[in-house]
């Protein structure tokens, strides 16, 4: 049994073979103006790396905000869904699911069987994701990966308003004029952040054990704020930012199983 | 007497030139979504009933009622418009005059209110504010007094903006329904309403016309329960359709309304016989709550849910723009004035399920109502609809959701705006609810 997980998210495309339960192969590649083809691009290099060919593959499965575009799909998948299904595979205790993206964020609530029971999506604001990161960024102007280890140095938190990208970079800028360090202004950044992930999470209410994916769960700013807001440590799997594609392959298996009964 | 002449206190002075603009171009665009929900809804039901061509040309806001309340209007009779199902639509019809509700519906007008109140505002207050700005919404214009109820704080302001060109009527809703000393209160509100009904249209409500009005809303009520109950078996009609045929009674005449509704129920019940399905069996089956979704704009969720792949099936909601409207009778013993004026009082405020109300357990009749309609209708899975600004809708979001966890159903907090950009988002939001719904029998 061969399937291909696609995720069409807004800034990247991944993609993941599974091949008998194991993963064989992962790629990605930058969504741009076509989804289409970043998808197409992206199979045809996971393919060349587990050394198959698209006849090869018994199922595809697609996700992610572009999941309607997505080439040679015979089934799709909600985010929540994938999250919910791959958390389980790669954390057999994961209960509730902590995704943070590009321009999203959400939390998933599963079963041990990683149905998914409940989730909650910050609506229509992309303060609480990674996005808000990259406008900080520039505010600072910093490298984005480098203001996750910055944060690290910061010696206090500083408050900010993160209700909103825009109003979240004003608040940057008089931090700056009132010339806090760089080091606290990431800090309060990703204190931010965390505050409104957290709050989203609290109405949907925390299961452990809690799972941290998506593209930001690999900035150890954002994840020792969120750390220290919960309480608790967040376990991340390895490949966080592939847990789309993931999800999409496992529930491709269990798909290409059903139609061949 | 219905357009003020004296100094705006609220609204900007618009150009003709621009209002006439606006309104062209909005009326136009309206026609077009108008159209195309209805076509979407046709495409839906390969089998639509006969009888929805009726309401298809109801629904159309520029097309033939409008003629018809204008023609009336030319012989004498008076419109009475309203924001809230609180208005007794049965001491206007007993005045000879016309009910109409005039919330908009239209998103581009919402932009328009921009201009007298801020974004945060509810955008169904400032659509409604933006349509009577540019003389878009023809009941509202044929109003020649509107009815005010002082639900929320968005009614409350909006009917003092509206009242910079019509006749406004307050009505001060108690906030806490279940004492004596509220329902006297309200009652009173109710025969004040009557005096000020009859002065306006020099028409005397009289015994008999006041029974005639109720006997005219109870067969409305029990036609509108009949295609309610026929949505809570296997589905045979669409959630749509049926929320349209609830909405029209909005604006329609009560007395056609009513035998249209039956006739569409008619025919629903050979369907029920013949296993005739609108979708499978197995769809899940949605229920709506929260901000009311007025036609034809913000028909977005309904549309998304029954186009949606997984697909959905609304069978039933808690709105007051939908289920609330006609649902429960008036309860009249004797058909005194009086004991006909106390009846009418206890329905419009003991039954309703508004968020506006609170008590000793909150608002628990609303929890009650939808943990009810749960069972009834074989409820999957709820949708809690808010609009941004719709604070007491919100504020319920938290109890409601309790409330459906204990019985194990679940609910989905889904916040959007009077706006067609977030369409894609909300149908990622949309399709993950409903894959959960099918994902807690399938994978």
């Amino acid at each position: 049994m061969i399937t291909v997980g696609m995720d069409l998210g807004t800034q990247r495309v991944q993609v993941v073979i599974v091949k008998d339960g194991e993963v064989v192969a992962r790629a990605t590649v930058f969504s741009g103006f076509d989804p289409t083809k970043a998808a197409e691009q992206a199979v045809d290099e996971a393919l060349k790396q587990a050394n198959l060919k698209l006849s090869d593959i018994n199922h595809f499965s697609s996700t992610g905000s572009a999941v309607d575009m997505a080439p040679y799909a015979n089934s799709k998948v909600s985010m929540m869904g994938a999250d919910a299904k791959a958390a389980v595979y790669l954390v057999p205790k994961a209960r509730t699911i902590i995704d943070v993206g590009a321009e999203e964020a959400r939390a998933v609530k599963c079963d041990e069987k990683g149905v998914m029971m409940d989730f909650v999506v910050n609506e229509r604001c992309a303060a609480g994701a990674g996005a808000f990161i990259e406008a900080m960024a520039r505010a600072l102007e910093v490298k984005t990966e480098d203001m996750g280890p910055l944060a690290l140095k910061a010696e206090r938190a500083s408050p900010i308003n993160a209700s909103c990208v825009i109003f979240g970079e004003s608040d940057v800028v008089s931090l700056i004029h009132r010339q806090e360090s760089k080091p606290e202004i990431a800090r309060a950044v990703y204190d931010a952040m965390a505050d409104r992930v957290s709050s989203m999470i609290h109405r949907l209410g925390i299961n452990p054990e809690v799972v941290l994916v998506g593209g930001v769960a690999k900035d150890p700013g954002f994840v020792a704020s969120l750390n220290r807001k919960l309480g608790l440590s967040v376990t991340i799997p390895e490949f966080p930012e592939y847990i789309g594609a993931l999800g999409a392959a496992l529930v491709a298996a269990t798909r290409a199983k059903e139609t061949s009964k | 007497m219905s357009q003020k002449t004296a100094e705006k206190k609220f609204m900007p002075d618009v150009p003709r030139k621009e209002i006439e603009e606006l309104k062209n171009s909005i009326t136009a665009a309206s026609q077009k979504i108008i159209a195309d929900n209805i076509d979407r809804m046709k495409k839906a039901d390969p089998h639509r009933p006969e009888a929805m061509k009726y309401f298809d040309e109801m629904a159309n806001l520029f097309g033939p009622r409008q003629k018809e309340i204008a023609a009336e209007k030319e012989k004498g009779k008076k419109v009475i418009g309203y924001m809230c199902l609180f208005a007794p639509t049965e001491l206007i019809l007993a005045a000879d005059a016309i009910p109409v509700r005039v919330n908009s519906g239209w998103y581009d007008t919402s932009k328009l209110g921009d201009r007298v109140v801020p974004v945060e505002v509810c955008p169904v207050i400032r659509s409604t504010i933006g349509a009577k700005m540019i003389e878009l919404s023809p009941f509202l214009e044929q109003s020649d007094a509107l009815i005010s109820v002082l639900t929320c704080d968005g009614m409350t302001k909006l009917a003092e903006i509206l009242g910079d060109y019509k006749t406004i009527w307050g009505m001060n809703i108690p906030r806490i329904k279940d004492t004596t000393q509220s329902l006297r209160f309200w009652s009173d509100e109710i025969k004040h309403m009557k005096t000020q009904i009859e002065n306006f249209t020099g028409n005397k409500i009289t015994r008999k016309k006041l029974k005639q009005a109720i006997e005219t809303s109870h067969k409305a009520t029990k036609a509108f329960r009949r295609l309610q109950d026929l949505r809570k078996g296997s589905p045979v009609i669409m959630g749509r359709d049926a929320m349209l045929v609830n909405q029209t009674y909005l604006w329609d005449d009560k007395k056609r309304w009513t035998e249209k509704t039956e006739a569409l129920c008619d025919e629903l019940e050979k369907r029920l016989q013949q296993q005739d399905w609108v979708c499978p069996p197995d769809t899940p089956r949605v229920m709506v709550t929260g901000t009311p979704m007025f036609w034809p704009d913000n028909w977005k969720l309904p549309t998304l849910v029954e186009e949606a792949s997984p697909q959905g099936i609304i069978v039933a909601d808690e709105l007051c723009s939908g289920e609330r409207i006609l649902n429960d009778p008036i309860g009249v013993d004797e058909w005194s004035m009086d004991d006909m004026l106390n009846s009418i009082s206890e329905r419009y405020l003991m039954a309703s399920t508004c968020p506006c109300f609170t008590s000793k357990d909150g608002n628990e009749d609303r929890v009650n109502w939808l943990l009810n309609k749960v069972k009834e209708a074989n409820i999957q899975g709820v949708i809690y609809y808010v609009v941004r600004g719709c604070m007491l809708y919100a504020m319920e979001y938290t109890r409601v959701k309790k409330a459906l966890d204990k019985i194990n159903v679940p609910v989905y907090y889904l916040d959007t705006e009077y706006t067609r950009e977030d369409v894609g988002q909300m149908k990622t939001r949309v399709e993950a609810f409903l894959e959960m719904l099918t994902a807690r029998v399938d994978f």
